[in-house]
């Protein structure tokens, strides 16, 4: 398992369209995606989990990937929601 | 027997009561045909769901707008997820029918939505409900209550107006439409005023107290509903539903005619807005534009602060809806009688004299950037936004926002975002002392429009719900004329254009006095576009020209508005 901590920078937060794009993004790797926030293990390749979680914008958040594609797929999520998550 | 509840959308309707029942969706007799087929039934009844909602979400966007389609495009990324459709799956294989997971999955969902503590988020546990009673009536095969075959004449009575319901309504056949919840910004207000029905909200308990075939009256106007009248109440709502008809047939001719007066002189007729859904009314009630887009709702009835994307979100799309027409967004003017309770403002003896508008915004720069930010941005793309400032007494309160204008606009520059460089700033004259110095002010800002409510108000020393005084309030007085008279000349003086965005915009009386003295634009309420632009070309400058004269001849309030009463007869 890799993980690292970032921090949502969308004025938005994970609200759905954002939330739309990570999870799209995610599925094209194999890995477990889970994302820790505010003490919470989120499925962050479950559009109604993300959105569930009301992650906003400023909260520190920690993603964690497992299985195949790990690495890729920690080096995609980071990338997207640094910058931005589209917004 | 009479029901009251919010008047949503303008008209008379009378006609019979046609109830719309929520569907049976009773699914204990459903029996449980195996893993393989359960599986399949619940993949056709998602692809179903798919199809139609699209269908859905594709009408309703060319006949109301983007965002009312975005909930139903919503709701099928919703369903397309793929934990929820392995949930789903689960309880399956587990020996559950379709129906019953497609329950349960969601039920739990809806729940942890509705837990929430964000306020958007919580609304995506009606979305989830929504997609329960949609997926189960699917499965079950029960068809909606087919809104499209309704007879003429009627009044539909449900609990809420869906956008599905919407969807398939034939408009000439609807009478009015009453339901049990909803205000006047809901999802529902904002379509049945797009459509041009009748419309009362929020009506208590309304499935229960109106029964199929009741004789009902509907006044969309005043939110009052009359069960079973008599024949005097009979003829007289078809009375004023004659009128009403009859007056917006007579203005219906101004709609597409320009702003002139009898000698065809232009001047601007824009609209007063309060959401970015009654831009679209402004629109098609041929507004020319948007005089005064007040805040606040963006601040009202939420527990924070909205956020730059937001706002931004909101300002863009009046933006759009008035692309080429010019949009006057006034910044957040809280306090008087506007509390806003997460805001911290401190209680005041005298709060219409106190921490309010524009002071307030310029002692909290943390939030009044954020919208600066938001408008600047939402400039970029149509260059139709002008930023006014409210409650303005001195040029230092000019200068502080422009100075502040121009933090945000290095901010966005350095953080390359596009804005509107040259987004023109103005004031709202709405004090004696901004009214007094109103040529100082206009050398350091691009326009001007006048308020009259405060603009009274302060002036005449008044507070106007206060019945021992009220009597004093009034636009009439020698005083509050001679001060919109000579803000106007210091606007034409310093070569910037001038509007109005009061009531007294709107006053057929007023108008004579505001062509003579130069004023460049009205911006009145939707309702009020037509006929004013009616009494625009009514006029002829010459005879408007004496008729002021003559009332700034006169010295007290009931002279001058004897004397307009009868002149404009």
């Amino acid at each position: 398992m890799v993980s690292a901590t970032t921090k949502i920078v969308n004025p938005q937060g994970m609200h759905m369209r954002p939330a739309q794009l990570f999870v799209n993004t995610m599925a094209k790797y194999q890995s477990d995606v889970t994302i820790l926030f505010n003490g919470k293990s989120i499925n962050a390749k479950s559009i109604m989990h993300l959105m569930a979680a009301c992650i906003k914008q400023g909260s520190e958040i920690e993603v964690q990937c497992s299985g195949e594609q790990e690495a890729e797929a920690l080096k995609a999520a980071v990338e997207l929601i640094e910058s931005g998550l589209g917004e | 027997m009479i029901l009251r509840g919010i008047g949503a959308s303008e008209g008379i309707g009378i006609g019979s009561a046609v109830c719309v029942r929520e569907q049976n969706l009773d699914y204990s007799a459903v029996v449980y045909s195996g893993t393989e087929a359960e599986q399949d039934r619940l993949q056709q009844a998602i692809q179903q769901f798919n199809d139609k909602t699209s269908a859905m979400a594709e009408h309703i966007r060319t006949q109301v707008g983007q965002k009312e389609s975005e909930i139903l495009t919503g709701q099928i990324m919703m369903l397309s997820d793929p934990f929820m459709q392995s949930q789903m799956s689960e309880l399956i294989q587990a020996g559950q029918c379709a129906e019953a997971a497609v329950d349960q999955v969601c039920g739990m969902y809806a729940e942890m939505f509705a837990g929430v503590e964000d306020e958007l988020m919580r609304q995506r546990a009606t979305d989830v409900r929504d997609i329960r009673s949609r997926m189960l009536a699917i499965l079950l095969g029960v068809s909606g209550m087919d809104v499209s075959e309704l007879p003429a004449g009627s009044v539909l009575v449900a609990h809420d107006l869906t956008p599905s319901m919407t969807v398939g309504l034939k408009k000439e056949n609807v009478a009015a439409i009453l339901t049990e919840v909803g205000g006047r910004t809901s999802h529902s207000a904002i379509l049945v005023r797009a459509l041009e029905l009748p419309a009362v909200l929020s009506i208590p308990n309304a499935m229960e107290q109106v029964k199929d075939g009741d004789s009902v009256i509907a006044d969309g106007g005043e939110g009052t509903v009359y069960l079973h009248p008599d024949q005097a109440t009979l003829a007289d709502f078809r009375k004023k539903q004659a009128d009403f008809l009859a007056q917006k047939a007579l203005l219906a001719v101004y709609r597409d005619r320009e702003t002139v007066d009898a000698d065809g002189n232009r001047y601007a007729l824009y609209a007063n807005i309060g959401s970015p859904a009654e831009a679209k009314a402004a629109a098609e009630s041929g507004a020319e534009g948007v005089g005064l887009f007040r805040t606040e709702f963006l601040f009202m009835d939420r527990t924070s602060v909205p956020s730059e994307e937001e706002q931004y979100e909101a300002y863009l799309s009046v933006s759009r809806t008035m692309a080429g027409k010019e949009v006057i967004i006034r910044t957040l003017d809280v306090g008087g009688d506007k509390a806003v309770d997460y805001l911290g403002m401190e209680k005041e003896e005298n709060p219409f004299l106190g921490h309010r508008a524009i002071r307030y915004c310029l002692d909290r720069p943390d939030l009044y950037k954020v919208q600066l930010r938001a408008l600047l941005r939402a400039g970029a793309e149509g260059n139709n936004i002008k930023i006014m400032l409210p409650l303005v007494t001195s040029l230092e309160e000019i200068r502080s926002a422009r100075s502040l204008l121009e933090t945000c606009k290095a901010e966005l520059e350095a953080e390359g975002l596009p804005y509107h460089k040259e987004i023109p700033l103005g004031i709202m004259v709405e004090t004696p002392a901004a009214a007094l110095i109103a040529d100082l002010l206009a050398q350091e800002c691009d326009f001007f429009s006048i308020g009259t409510n405060d603009l009274t108000q302060y002036t005449m020393a008044v507070d106007r719900g206060n019945a021992q005084v009220e009597q004093l309030y009034t636009t009439f007085h020698p005083a509050v004329l001679r001060s919109i008279c000579s803000i106007i000349t210091a606007a034409k003086n310093a070569g910037i254009p001038v509007g109005m965005c009061g009531e007294a915009a709107a006053d057929p009386r007023l108008i004579p006095l505001l062509m003579t003295w130069g004023l460049d634009e009205f911006s009145v309420s939707s309702s009020a576009i037509l006929a004013t632009r009616a009494n625009i070309h009514h006029w002829r400058a010459d005879a408007a020209g004496q008729v002021a004269q003559k009332a700034m001849g006169l010295s007290t309030a009931a002279g001058v508005e004897d004397y307009l009463h009868s002149a404009i007869q």
